[in-house]
């Protein structure tokens, strides 16, 4: 799974606003790295992340740290660099014998690699979206959108929040936090999608319209 | 997916989170599209129903349990055990050491972000792989759906499932990693029906940097695509110390 790779809206002249990190027990010492899973799962959790594995699902923290020693993967948001490299810094001291890996914007990761006195061992880049590109939404439907690597998170789902936040019904944080729901590992940067939703709020536009003219014609006014 | 119409008020709330939108109101009744429905659960997942008319088929026969396999990331997948349509890939290569200086992984993603794919997609993206000679990822689920291992085909009863997304993992060596990325974008661009994300597994220099983004960045001018700012670093934390 490429989970976290394909996030848009993340740019340089934005630096420091999101670090998605991931610890994972490669499946041949899985078994074997059960304490230290869950050393790292209670270090993260430590950090105060926006976000983690489990939190949409309703799973609490106390719940999760001993899930990490059976699942072998710990994800999490975080908001700022700071954070990200006292939590790494924190890690390398532990010396799990687990992957640590970092997403968000390439400056920022060697950032916090160099503060801590690590250097990238393997990336993950993307080259771009191709094909049929007309079937896509629009770009800060996509800033939300792309954020879960599974792509559960709806653009219809988008869509209908902004419609709801316009008329008061609520606010970007609570559509935010409906929105990571459907996402289950928990990197949905719930502070970044409340402030696109703002944004998508206050545009005078109508929210993005769906390709699909089945959904548009399902849901017009009256029709149940 | 299936709703119950016994049970469903026709609130609508379940409509919007279909991330396919194949939950729709026809005849003043919320029906489930079955051919768009990829089965993902996130309708039945997320709370939105607050008469839990929404549910799924248990077990789904084969072969829609793959829609499931691909597009539920609860649903383990028997192949790789990994939760999930992919594999560890680069986020655990400190500890296996797949991806060198000498070999490049891909990834193309079919359907990804949010549009979905048929299989017959994948089937041609994994038989263009094959003649471009990628060599594919053991523990990756699409692996299991193939019928001929040397040209890439797909089991024909798959080929008409739907899925969120499928990604096509291989890898190539170094030298040749740009003109297969270059054939991959000409084919992509003139045969696919859906969108596909396509992305590089590349290991650092020892000294952290990575040559071949300048490279991936001069093709893209060449070709109007700009490299993603910002990617997956794994931070070489596995290895012994």
């Amino acid at each position: 799974m490429t989970h976290t790779l394909n996030r848009t809206g993340l740019s340089p002249e934005r630096p420091g606003q999101e670090i998605v990190i991931l610890i994972m027990a490669h499946h041949k010492i899985k078994a074997d790295k059960g304490p230290q899973m869950v050393r790292a799962a209670e270090t993260v959790l430590k950090y105060g992340p926006d976000n983690f594995i489990g939190l949409p699902l309703g799973l609490t923290p106390e719940q999760l740290i001993p899930l990490a020693a059976h699942t072998g993967i710990v994800t999490a948001v975080f908001r700022d660099l700071d954070t990200a490299a006292a939590l790494v810094a924190e890690l390398k001291a532990q010396e799990n014998g687990v992957s640590v890996v970092l997403s968000g914007l390439f400056d920022d990761v060697r950032d916090v690699c160099r503060r801590v006195g690590l250097t990238e061992h393997t990336t993950h880049v993307t080259a771009g979206v191709f094909g049929r590109t007309e079937l896509l939404p629009e770009g800060l439907t996509l800033d939300i959108t792309t954020q879960c690597g599974h792509a559960l998170v709806s653009r219809h789902y988008v869509a209908d929040l902004v419609k709801k936040i316009r008329k008061g019904k609520l606010t970007p944080r609570e559509g935010a936090e409906l929105l990571a729901k459907p996402c289950v590992c928990g990197v949905v940067n719930k502070t970044r999608t409340a402030e696109i939703l703002d944004r998508l709020a206050r545009k005078g536009a109508e929210p993005p319209l769906d390709p699909t003219p089945a959904f548009r014609d399902a849901t017009r006014k009256g029709d149940a | 997916m299936r709703i119950d119409p016994e049970r469903c008020r026709r609130c609508l709330e379940c409509l919007p989170v279909c991330p396919v939108g194949a939950i729709r109101l026809q005849d003043k009744q919320v029906f489930i599209d079955q051919d768009a429905c990829v089965e993902c659960g996130v309708c039945a997942r997320v709370g939105v129903c607050a008469e839990e008319a929404l549910w799924r088929e248990d077990p789904l026969p084969y072969p829609r349990i793959i829609r499931a396999a691909f597009s539920d990331p609860l649903h383990r997948h028997e192949s790789t055990e990994v939760l999930g349509r992919g594999t560890e890939e680069m986020k655990t290569n400190d500890a296996k050491n797949e991806f060198t200086a000498d070999v490049i992984g891909f990834s193309v993603e079919i359907g990804r972000p949010g549009v979905g794919a048929c299989l017959s997609e994948l089937d041609k993206v994994t038989r263009k792989v094959m003649e471009l000679g990628g060599t594919f990822a053991d523990y990756n689920p699409v692996r299991a759906l193939m019928a001929d291992g040397d040209t890439g085909a797909l089991k024909p009863e798959v080929l008409s499932e739907r899925v969120l997304s499928a990604i096509a993992e291989f890898t190539t060596p170094g030298e040749r990693a740009l003109d297969t990325l270059a054939a991959l974008l000409d084919f992509i661009e003139a045969e696919l029906e859906t969108v596909a994300t396509v992305s590089l597994i590349v290991r650092n220099q020892p000294d952290g940097t990575m040559p071949v983004f300048h490279d991936l960045a001069e093709l893209g001018k060449r070709r109007g695509f700009s490299p993603y700012p910002n990617g997956k670093i794994n931070l070489g934390l596995a290895r012994p110390s």
